[in-house]
């Protein structure tokens, strides 16, 4: 009787159906644990094997890996935020309001979603430090590094971007700032702040324009950019370490 | 019999042509060395699953306990002095405050992302030191050469500016300079700063530390995050209403 689970676990793992997902045992052996990582499209963006250099916390200390880590929950809270968000001057604030008293959990969805931002930008940013300082960007890593630095430019923005959709008076000022810096740019001053705002003016125009940079430009882009940076440190030989 | 492929012309099989040298520090090496190596089943899955969860409930706490700011609905009739930027932008903000809008910006910016940073590995191209912080001992001593330098400095100029702002400097400058209020101020010194510190930066790890390319790469870029970090906590926590210079620890809040 006792070992009837055990049995039941072990009829499961032999049934076709099972066999069609995994194609491997549990990973206890060296070749399942191999067949583990390169048959899972999610942990195939490993190699099978890592230098044991690069395991060390205090080289990496993991910022690449937790701006990943961010993005990915920025993009899961931030779907959720978009279920109950408007994109419209006479709605956004509102909006936000209903998510602070209302809606279920959506003071923590949006609190995660802030707080997650701002590490993102933290970490992003403490990452190129660390692979500037450790000399990660020295070949064949030199257009890594270019890509990587287009994507501190894309964390920025996607923040950016974001702070203007909540429309009270700290979104519409601290955007201002920027709208007048955009105005300044030499020579197109004028027709940049009017691609990026939609007009002279910040109005409905310019909160639409946000939005889908927010929501669908920027993060395509992104996640564009990342696919190449991860492929480029797998083909640049995996995470740096002494020669 | 089976075929084994192409075979040579009788009378041809051992003609030998040399197509190139390829010379040895043009090859990329793949490490390969297997006791060097662990299974990223489960050495590093452990570490990146630990620390996604620790950073997950890190951010659940936070979230519990820090709301995310929520002001008055947006009133463009009503500003808020000072507005400022969200604070990774407040560097940029901070720079508008010393020269001229276009070049804090848009120019000094534009050069540091898409010229300077791109450049580096372009310009030192060496692979020594890769996987070590700071290369070697004068890399640390360059480092933090840089980093005392740069926060000095920054400081020291935000200062300088304040003062000689308060001492009627622009006015003077409209009255006595070529290009009035503009050209002076706001354009040819702050060009002249940046630049003269920078290349000045470089001279002085060069003496000091017979700094490599890598060296001077190590000074300039140090020069960049402490210039970032310094304009940062300076527009954060030492501008007030107006924009002007308070010490930190004495604030005005924001006049809503």
């Amino acid at each position: 009787m006792l070992d009837l689970p055990t049995q039941a676990w072990d009829w499961l793992r032999r049934t076709y159906v099972w066999r069609s997902f995994f194609r491997h045992g549990y990973p206890d052996s060296r070749k399942n644990q191999s067949l583990t990582v390169f048959t899972n499209v999610f942990l195939h963006l490993h190699p099978v094997k890592v230098r044991r250099h690069a395991l060390a916390i205090p080289y990496t200390w993991c910022m690449g890996g937790l701006s990943f880590f961010l993005f990915l929950v920025l993009t899961l809270t931030g779907t959720l935020l978009m279920f109950y968000y408007h994109p419209t001057t006479d709605l956004a604030y509102s909006d936000i309001k209903d998510l602070e008293t209302v809606v279920v959990f959506g003071q923590l969805l949006r609190n995660m979603h802030r707080w997650a931002a701002h590490g993102m930008v933290i970490t992003v940013f403490l990452h190129m430090a660390r692979v500037f300082y450790t000399g990660s960007y020295k070949p064949p890593r030199e257009f890594n590094w270019v890509v990587g630095v287009l994507l501190f430019f894309l964390t920025i923005m996607l923040s950016y971007t974001g702070y203007l959709l909540p429309w009270d008076q700290l979104a519409f000022w601290a955007v201002t700032v920027g709208y007048n810096i955009a105005a300044a740019t030499p020579f197109i001053g004028n027709e940049v702040s009017y691609l990026l705002f939609g007009g002279y003016e910040l109005g409905p125009n310019a909160l639409l324009r946000f939005y889908v940079l927010h929501v669908v430009g920027l993060p395509v882009l992104t996640g564009f950019l990342m696919a190449i940076h991860f492929w480029r440190i797998r083909k640049d030989g995996g995470i740096s370490g002494p020669l | 019999m089976p075929s084994l492929g192409p075979q040579p012309y009788p009378g041809q099989e051992k003609r030998l042509r040399l197509l190139a040298f390829v010379r040895q520090d043009a090859v990329i090496r793949v490490d390969k060395r297997v006791e060097d190596t662990a299974m990223v089943w489960p050495h590093l899955l452990v570490i990146e699953f630990i620390v996604a969860m620790l950073w997950l409930v890190g951010l659940f706490v936070v979230s519990a306990l820090f709301n995310a700011p929520l002001q008055d609905i947006a009133n463009p009739d009503h500003t808020p002095n000072p507005s400022k930027a969200p604070w990774y932008l407040l560097n940029l903000q901070e720079l508008l405050l010393h020269m001229d809008k276009a070049l804090a910006g848009v120019i000094v910016p534009t050069v540091l992302l898409f010229v300077f940073l791109p450049l580096i590995p372009y310009i030192d191209r060496s692979r020594e030191g890769v996987g070590r912080y700071f290369t070697d001992k004068t890399g640390l001593r360059i480092f933090q050469f840089s980093a005392v330098y740069t926060t000095v400095l920054t400081f020291a100029l935000i200062f300088i500016d304040y003062l000689l702002k308060k001492a009627g400097y622009i006015e003077w400058a409209g009255d006595h300079l070529p290009g009035g209020k503009q050209l002076f101020p706001n354009w040819l010194i702050p060009i002249a700063v940046m630049l003269g510190l920078s290349a000045l930066l470089v001279l002085l790890v060069d003496k000091l530390f017979g700094a490599n390319t890598r060296g001077k790469m190590i000074a300039l870029f140090t020069g960049f995050v402490f210039v970032y970090v310094v304009l940062t906590f300076v527009g954060t926590s030492m501008r007030g209403p107006g924009m002007d210079l308070y010490p930190p620890w004495a604030l005005p809040p924001t006049i809503q």
